[in-house]
């Protein structure tokens, strides 16, 4: 008895939501940050998916036969750009020309942003006048969200004109939840500023200076090519006399030279998220920010619990 | 530098003990002719490793070493196999198809697993830098009872390896000890790729072995050859690694492949004696003084036909010789060059320093606005391009310069050079 009652209104969802599913709107995002802050902007509006998982590298995802299924029907994609997902102009090639660069159904999500450590040079082919391309973890600084999440709604209120106001509406409500939040996590780590702080590679300056953490130095400076034993002998050195307390990395970087590296410098390896499900029961936008955060303030004062 | 010094050692320590066995095993191998065999097994041996992580093992443990050893020993019954179908094809491409299939099969099942990826590559590009001493330790011990088993028996394997048909004659069971052979051999390549990668483990067991063979007939000085050249290009490559700022793994293949060119270029002037050496000097002198002469009536012909190309032999010159390129131009295009070369590196300051200033800001002083690194970035991506501007001021000068020298530097290069070797070639 009792489990049919439970049953029913669950029932009556799945025919709710089976009878919107016809109109909603169909995003597709290169990443799971993405679809999460689409997911925020459209509400039940939208029915958004990302293409690179987010346990891997995403730079190096290799697009699948499915992804240009899913592109099909597609009302909107929605990019990080800056050369970060170079792969999703392979798709984009053979999808609707709305979908492609400057069509009213695409976003590049970097636009706006203020980006860091900028360079001339972009591997991507651009008619026209190009940016440049800066780092591209943007994502990682919540206060980007808001230029972020900007560029979502007018991209969906190009695609759907007559909900506007609703998806004006869900961003102002995302945001009145962030915006204190970013100070709560701040403050959190506001006692660590200036910490030196080692990276396996270059993947954090966003989230360094929201957080006002002090990388000194990455242990893969080129990604891909190994670190030569100079370089790493000269970390070493760098670490001690430093005190560097934690090294930072992405769960799918390898484990081997971090390490050796805490190991002999006295420091803590921790695995920040880089993206929405990189680690499980990181659901939504906002538990990343939180997860780090919490990993982070957890990590220095574990270190400054150990060594006085 | 201690901290270098540490884990050089230990390197260099795991380095000699792979030399020991590989080169062992390499002459093995190269007499056999299968030399891709260590890529199979070593493939074989990650795709259990596979298994066992997507069964939910962590990567190091002694069951995800088990499902490796499992998976190696199947690979090495079917390589004992092999031998009896190779009547129709050859062992090589057996072995190529366990490899490309194995690697594929691994790539299904980590495509399913996450995080699967960085695994699979770790075990293929391994890290000889961090190998710690109980790594050596272990490697140590697990090779010395490898290599006793082999020496204990070392009659039946080199028979099976040198004469097959005579082994089969004596009454030997040729896939029982085919098996042995691949087991045993399994087991170490799965242990040092896991620690030296899938590239360095192939050189380690090619070209010491390589080396040995090309200057002797007899197993034991082949060893001892092989030991040595190991050894030496070890302590060249992690030496360069070192002091030239290299990636470790990448320059110890490099030191190897090196000193199998180096070997034998040198083996006619080494085995020779007597009349015999006196000939082949000379013979090496004239293609040292042939191959100068050819590189140079190329670089004079292409400059000739092209003098807006990149010139390799004149870039270099120049860099090391600036006056060879000054003397061709005029005094006002000279000023204009230095100038460029100026303001290009003045620019270059600047954007760095302004790099400098904004890293600093995100952790000490007052923090950036959104509009002022916006700004920085501008000025940046703005001196960037002005930087561009004068790299092509300086190109477009150099190449006048070439432009010029084409006729005075090109044409005579090519003629003398083509003179000297018609005299030489006579």
């Amino acid at each position: 008895m009792t489990s049919i009652r439970l049953l029913l209104p669950l029932l009556g969802l799945a025919l709710c939501c089976g009878a919107a599913a016809s109109d909603r709107i169909r995003v597709v995002a290169t990443t799971s940050d993405l679809r999460s802050l689409v997911e925020e902007v459209g509400k039940e509006r939208v029915e958004a998916i990302s293409l690179a998982p987010p346990t891997r590298d995403v730079e190096a995802y290799e697009p699948r036969p499915q992804d240009a299924q899913k592109l099909r029907d597609a009302k909107l994609v929605v990019r990080i750009g800056l050369d970060y997902d170079l792969w999703f102009n392979r798709l984009l090639v053979h999808a609707s020309p709305d979908l492609r660069r400057g069509g009213k159904g695409y976003v590049d999500a970097s636009i706006g942003v203020p980006l860091l450590e900028i360079r001339a040079v972009s591997f991507d082919a651009t008619p026209g006048h190009s940016h440049g391309a800066g780092n591209p973890h943007y994502w990682l600084d919540p206060a980007n969200a808001e230029v972020i999440t900007g560029g979502i709604m007018e991209g969906l209120i190009r695609v759907d004109p007559d909900r506007a106001r609703t998806y004006e509406s869900n961003r102002n409500a995302f945001l009145a939840r962030l915006k204190p939040k970013i100070e709560e996590w701040r403050r959190k780590l506001e006692r660590y500023a200036g910490a030196p702080v080692i990276a396996y590679h270059n993947s954090w300056p966003y989230l360094a200076r929201r957080f006002r953490l002090n990388i000194i130095d990455s242990i893969e400076p080129k990604p891909g090519i190994a670190p030569s034993p100079s370089h790493l002998a000269g970390l070493i050195k760098k670490m001690k006399e430093r005190r560097v307390a934690i090294i930072i990395k992405q769960p799918f970087e390898p484990e081997q030279m971090p390490k050796m590296l805490a190991e002999r410098a006295g420091a803590l390896v921790v695995p920040l998220a880089p993206s929405v499900g990189s680690v499980p029961g990181i659901d939504d936008y906002l538990a990343l920010i939180e997860y780090d955060v919490t990993l982070l303030a957890t990590a220095f004062e574990a270190r400054r619990g150990g060594k006085p | 530098m201690s901290d270098a010094v540490q884990f050089l050692t230990v390197a260099f320590l795991v380095a000699i003990v792979l030399t020991g066995i590989h080169a062992y095993l390499g002459i093995h191998v190269l007499s056999r002719n299968v030399v891709f065999v260590d890529l199979a097994l070593a493939q074989i041996s990650a795709l259990g490793a596979t298994v066992a992580f997507m069964l939910g093992h962590l990567p190091q443990s002694a069951a995800a070493y088990g499902y490796a050893l499992a998976f190696t020993l199947a690979g090495a019954v079917l390589l004992s196999l092999s031998r009896h179908w190779s009547g129709r094809i050859t062992q090589e491409a057996v072995i190529g198809v366990i490899y490309v299939v194995s690697a594929a099969a691994a790539f299904l099942l980590i495509d399913k697993a996450p995080q699967g990826a960085e695994h699979i590559k770790q075990l293929l590009v391994g890290s000889i830098l961090t190998a710690t001493i109980d790594d050596l330790i272990r490697l140590a011990a697990l090779y010395a009872v490898i290599a006793a088993f082999h020496w204990l028996f070392r009659k039946r394997f080199l028979l099976l390896t040198l004469d097959p048909v005579r082994a089969k004659a004596q009454g030997l069971n040729v896939s029982w000890w085919d098996f042995l052979f691949y087991a045993s051999f399994g087991v170490v390549v799965t242990s040092s790729v896991a620690i030296a990668g899938v590239l360095l483990v192939f050189s380690f067991l090619i070209i010491p072995a390589a080396i040995g063979m090309i200057y002797s007939d007899r197993i034991a000085r082949r060893l001892y050859i092989g030991w040595t050249a190991g050894v030496l290009a070890s302590a060249a490559g992690l030496g360069a690694s070192y002091a030239w700022d290299l990636p470790t793994g990448a320059t110890l293949v490099c030191a190897f492949g090196g000193m199998l060119a180096l070997a034998g270029l040198a083996r006619p002037l080494v085995t020779a004696r007597g009349e015999e050496r006196r000939r082949a000097m000379r013979r090496a002198r004239h293609l040292l003084i042939n191959g100068i002469l050819i590189a140079s009536a190329l670089s004079g012909a292409w400059l000739a036909l092209n003098p807006r190309a990149d010139q390799p032999l004149l870039d270099a010159l120049e860099a090391a010789q600036p006056a060879i390129r000054d003397y061709f131009l005029s005094p006002r295009e000279r000023d204009i060059y230095a100038s460029a070369a100026n303001v290009e590196s003045t620019i270059r300051g600047e954007s760095s320093r302004i790099g400098q200033h904004e890293r600093d800001s995100r952790w000490q002083g007052s923090e950036l606005t959104d509009d002022e690194v916006r700004r920085l970035a501008s000025y940046v991506q703005s001196f960037q391009e002005m930087q561009k501007g004068e790299q092509f001021v300086q190109r477009e000068i150099r190449n006048r310069a070439r432009e010029r020298q084409r006729w005075a530097i090109g044409v005579p290069l090519l003629l003398i050079s083509l003179g000297l070797l018609l005299v030489t070639l006579k």
